[in-house]
């Protein structure tokens, strides 16, 4: 019976569905908030996301006669779903996450790209040329960036010796942050420029290009529908972070200052609040690179960055 | 297999209703299809039942961002017209006037340029720095966009000395805004990325399709009416036409960057040997039965005014060919063999201004399907 109820209090409250949902609009909040302040200008304020996400879910439910109604309605749920379900396999509040079913980096790479595949789908289902052309840009995106985002986390397997995410931390506590090794700095460096495109921000938005095709695969969705998708991608942006902050910065660690214990939690939130605000200065100091030149980039630059931490994980000793 | 994007007639690339039919395969651009007329606003009409002191207000009013060019090129055509001729003072002053429009223009362009290649935070910086311009602006005209400072024979504003020396120190730190960006133009690597060899006109396609203004300029065709057909005060200021050779985007905002930093040189001058003197001419608007053409370089170009003058205080007809309008011929050329993503800054790269461009209707004809302004929309407008 209790089990019953801490998987429903996990999956629903923390770190399921509220807390995530919670904390990754109040990054989205920050991360405006601090964009309008590198563009010189006020912004709006930490707490605007809420007010966004509450009034779509006030509107009328609307779904284009020309979509495939099935899909285009359940892929932003199917989405949802899935990034939370990653939020209940990273380690949040300790080294050992909420779901201690048998689960490792592969689940956790697998469901990491069921929103992309989602978002594609809604986008060729919405049945407008936006949507279509979105969801093309964002498959080849998710072929450039996929790779270099999987070759990184080998290259972090490579090193810890083990494929399950709270051994990965566990190794962190013991024998010092995987930041601090200089063989996986360029698997780091690789992994944030993978987070950007998988979260589409400057210089990789390019599925949902305001000026190009205006929203991309999101641009027949509106209200509840749009609002579901908004809190997927702030939850995703959460998940991703932690994901970086599990993988090299040692995961939540839980300390004691003065007889006070400061409980994990606390310690991811300021790991993934540093994460996202690298994102959002990477996003606010360049312009959109064209789908082509992402994808060269990609499997260029980055993948060699990722390749090299890989080579001298294996080969220096 | 090929599908159709539509941009336009509302899309938030476009800043004015126009419609831009593309079509596409997969990512590449393989026809497109301009249909024009939908900020027609019937203004040559309305020009010809006003009175020439009424037109200048509305002249105004065909271009938000050069309403002054428009109205310095109408007052001219019109002094023209009247045989007088404005003092000197006056045409010192309407050219800092315009000088400074063309700077606000072009900083203007460099935002919405930096906004199409999803560099938000340029295109917020540039639109701070366009503030400096704005109030030198505000400073002599009391107006920060529409001067209303023209008036047939001369200007109804004084510039007073006691505004030179904050005129100077504003253009001080346009100045070195302007450097900054001309060299972030020239150095970031994403712009660089996004903007070189991309919508190449060449020399040969400016001269054919007749480009104007900077969109000729970045071609190396060195076209600048006000060094090739001095108006105004311009015969006796200094200043070089900028051209680069590349005749890409990136050439293109490097003119307009590169104009930047001329047209301050150029206001600097202008108030410095500020001649003095009055201001206004006063003149009989009775103008007998005449025709006549002035031409400007607005900031996006060429700017032709034509006026009929029938013997009252109204002219019988009043043609205006802006920039824009010469320069879509050339857009064709651009896009050939370009991506979707390319679009936004291609286009804005003739920095077009829709609102000034229709005053008439343009019908597409050869894809067969255009829609037409009807024969009897046409007359009940006309009545």
């Amino acid at each position: 019976m209790m089990e019953v109820l801490s998987f429903f209090f996990n999956s629903l409250v923390f770190p399921g569905l509220l807390f995530a949902s919670l904390i990754g609009l109040l990054y989205a909040g920050i991360d405006r908030k601090v964009t309008g302040h590198m563009q010189h200008r006020i912004g709006p304020p930490i707490w605007q996301e809420y007010l966004d996400v509450g009034k779509l879910m006030g509107k009328e439910d609307i779904t284009p006669s020309a979509a495939q109604s099935l899909v285009f309605n359940v892929a932003p749920l199917i989405a949802l779903g899935a990034v939370t379900t990653v939020m209940l396999l990273l380690p949040v509040n300790s080294a050992q996450p909420a779901l201690t079913a048998v689960a490792d980096l592969i689940v956790i790479i697998y469901l990491l790209n069921i929103p992309a595949i989602c978002l594609m789908l809604g986008g060729y289902s919405s049945g407008g040329p936006f949507g279509s052309v979105g969801a093309a840009r964002y498959v080849v995106q998710l072929f450039s960036y996929e790779f270099v985002f999987i070759l990184a986390i080998i290259a972090v397997i490579a090193r810890v010796g083990s494929l399950d995410l709270t051994a990965v931390v566990g190794y962190q506590a013991q024998r010092g942050w995987l930041i601090l090794d200089l063989r996986l700095i360029p698997a780091l460096i690789a992994m944030i420029i993978s987070a950007q495109g998988k979260l589409m921000r400057v210089p990789f938005d390019i599925p949902e290009a305001e000026t190009e095709i205006v929203h991309g695969a999101l641009t027949e969705y509106s209200g509840p529908k749009l609002a579901i998708w908004r809190i997927v991608y702030n939850i995703e942006t959460l998940v991703v972070a932690g994901f970086i902050a599990a993988l090299f910065l040692g995961g939540p660690v839980a300390y004691t200052i003065g007889g006070f214990q400061i409980p994990g939690v606390a310690d991811f939130l300021i790991k993934t609040l540093i994460i996202v605000l690298i994102t959002t200065i990477l996003r606010n100091i360049m312009a959109r690179l064209r789908i082509d030149q992402a994808l060269k980039f990609y499997w260029t630059f980055a993948a060699f960055l990722a390749v090299l931490s890989l080579m001298l994980v294996l080969v220096v000793p | 297999m090929t599908f159709v994007v539509p941009v336009g007639p509302q899309h938030p690339m476009l800043k004015e209703p126009e419609f831009f039919r593309f079509e596409v395969k997969g990512e590449e651009i393989v026809g497109v299809d301009i249909r024009l007329g939908y900020a027609h606003r019937g203004i040559e009409e309305a020009l010809s039942r006003r009175s020439y002191k009424h037109n200048v207000y509305l002249c105004e009013r065909i271009c938000g961002i050069c309403n002054v060019v428009h109205s310095t090129t109408y007052c001219q055509t019109v002094e023209q017209l009247a045989g007088v001729e404005p003092p000197e003072r006056a045409k010192y002053i309407r050219a800092i006037l315009m000088e400074l429009e063309r700077i606000h223009s072009h900083l203007l362009w460099l935002g919405v340029a930096a906004h199409q290649i999803g560099f938000n935070t340029l295109f917020m910086l540039a639109w701070r720095d366009r503030e400096y311009v704005m109030d030198l602006r505000e400073l002599i005209s009391g107006g920060r966009v529409h001067s209303a400072m023209n008036t047939i024979g001369g200007v109804r504003r004084d510039v007073r000395s006691e505004h030179v020396p904050t005129m100077l120190r504003g253009l001080d730190k346009l100045e070195q805004s302007a450097r900054y960006y001309t060299d972030l133009w020239g150095s970031d690597r994403t712009i660089l990325a996004r903007c070189t060899n991309v919508g190449v006109l060449s020399k040969d396609d400016a001269i054919k399709f007749c480009a104007v203004g900077p969109l000729a300029r970045a071609s190396d065709v060195k076209v600048d009416i006000r060094k090739d057909d001095p108006y105004g005060a311009y015969g006796a200021l200094s200043f070089n036409v900028i051209t680069e050779q590349e005749g890409d985007v990136w050439a293109k905002g490097m003119v307009r960057l590169r104009e930047i930093l001329e047209s301050i040189k150029i206001v600097r001058q202008a108030l410095k040997e500020l001649p003095s003197g009055p201001v206004r001419t006063p003149v009989e608007l009775k103008i007998p039965p005449n025709e006549t053409v002035e031409r400007t370089e607005a900031p996006r170009g060429e700017l032709i005014y034509y006026i009929r003058s029938n013997g009252t205080d109204t002219p019988e007809r009043v043609r205006v060919r802006t920039p824009t309008y010469g320069n879509f011929a050339s857009m064709k050329s651009m896009f050939a063999g370009g991506t979707v993503a390319e679009i936004p800054i291609v286009m804005w790269s003739i920095d077009p201004c829709f609102g000034c461009n229709d005053r008439i209707t343009l019908v597409d004809s050869h894809t067969g399907k255009a829609r037409v302004v009807s024969f009897d929309e046409l007359r009940r407008w006309k009545k």
